[in-house]
């Protein structure tokens, strides 16, 4: 995947309504109208979400229909997911280090007990 | 699976990661930990890394210029800025890049939570634009050769 398609999967994922309309699409497709019947919005502006958000991939739009139902595209959240996992391994491997690492201080500071959580 | 959640300590909302962690330790000695270079070296990155500081200067303003070298031989520049240290409970610096890389820039506050004895450790990245998080994407990419040993990390985490 192109880097470039990530950032504008992060830029569509940083808004609210459009976030909390993936979350709507995760139970099944829905058309505009429906998608648009929590929020205070106009159907435009609920149009406008719906373009950014097909733009970055993120959702796909039927043509069966006039009403072109909305479903989700796995794709770029899965990429976006596993980004954040690479990020968040990398920082629990370096916690895991630094909690080895204290008990270790604390092992060297305290040797008159206060042992017991050596396991 | 919106992709907004990925796991219960872990939260994404658009350009912000959130990590926390419970470590058995007062905090005074965490934030010792995250504040002196000898101590810093001996922990950060994942297994197989290792950690070159050539200054380390813990107060507003002040630089942390440090190399990782990673367990496939490459080399990651990182400077870091201090905005905010507040001993022993908060720390918060910039990541700028290096002279000699592409910079990258993120904003990251740490606090410290004292709780008993022991210490909850909240890490707050905060991007500050897509197109910054798209960079970040490509240099952890670069790390993708210690995937083997996030493997074997991950499997001593799940034992733990």
């Amino acid at each position: 995947m192109p880097p470039d398609h990530l950032s504008s999967t992060f830029a569509a994922l940083s808004d609210p309504t459009r976030r909390a309309i993936l979350a709507r699409l995760v139970s099944g497709e829905a058309t505009v109208k429906e998608l648009a019947e929590p929020f205070e919005m106009s159907l435009p502006a609920i149009s406008k979400h719906l373009k950014v958000l097909e733009r970055s991939g993120l959702i796909a739009r039927g043509r069966e229909a006039q009403w072109r139902p909305c479903r989700l595209e796995a794709g770029p959240l899965k990429e976006v997911a596993d980004w954040v996992e690479h990020y968040r391994r990398f920082w629990e491997a370096s916690f895991d280090r630094l909690d080895n690492y204290l008990r270790e201080l604390q092992r060297k500071d305290k040797k008159h007990g206060r042992d017991k959580e050596q396991s | 699976m919106a992709g907004i959640k990925s796991s219960p300590d872990t939260e994404i909302s658009a350009r912000e990661l959130v990590f926390t962690r419970v470590f058995n330790a007062p905090r005074e000695l965490v934030f010792k930990a995250w504040t002196e270079p000898e101590h810093v070296a001996q922990w950060w990155g994942p297994n197989g890394f290792t950690t070159t500081i050539y200054e380390m200067d813990v107060r507003p303003g002040g630089v942390w210029r440090f190399v990782m070298h990673g367990p496939d031989g490459v080399d990651y520049k990182n400077k870091i800025i201090y905005n905010e240290v507040v001993k022993p409970e908060r720390l918060a610096y910039s990541h700028t890049g290096d002279a000699n890389s592409e910079p990258v820039h993120f904003q990251v506050t740490v606090t410290f939570a004292g709780k008993g004895g022991k210490t909850e450790l909240t890490m707050r990245t905060v991007f500050e634009t897509a197109a910054e998080l798209n960079r970040v994407v490509k240099e952890y990419g670069a790390v993708e050769g210690a995937k083997q040993h996030l493997g074997r990390l991950e499997k001593h985490l799940a034992n733990m």
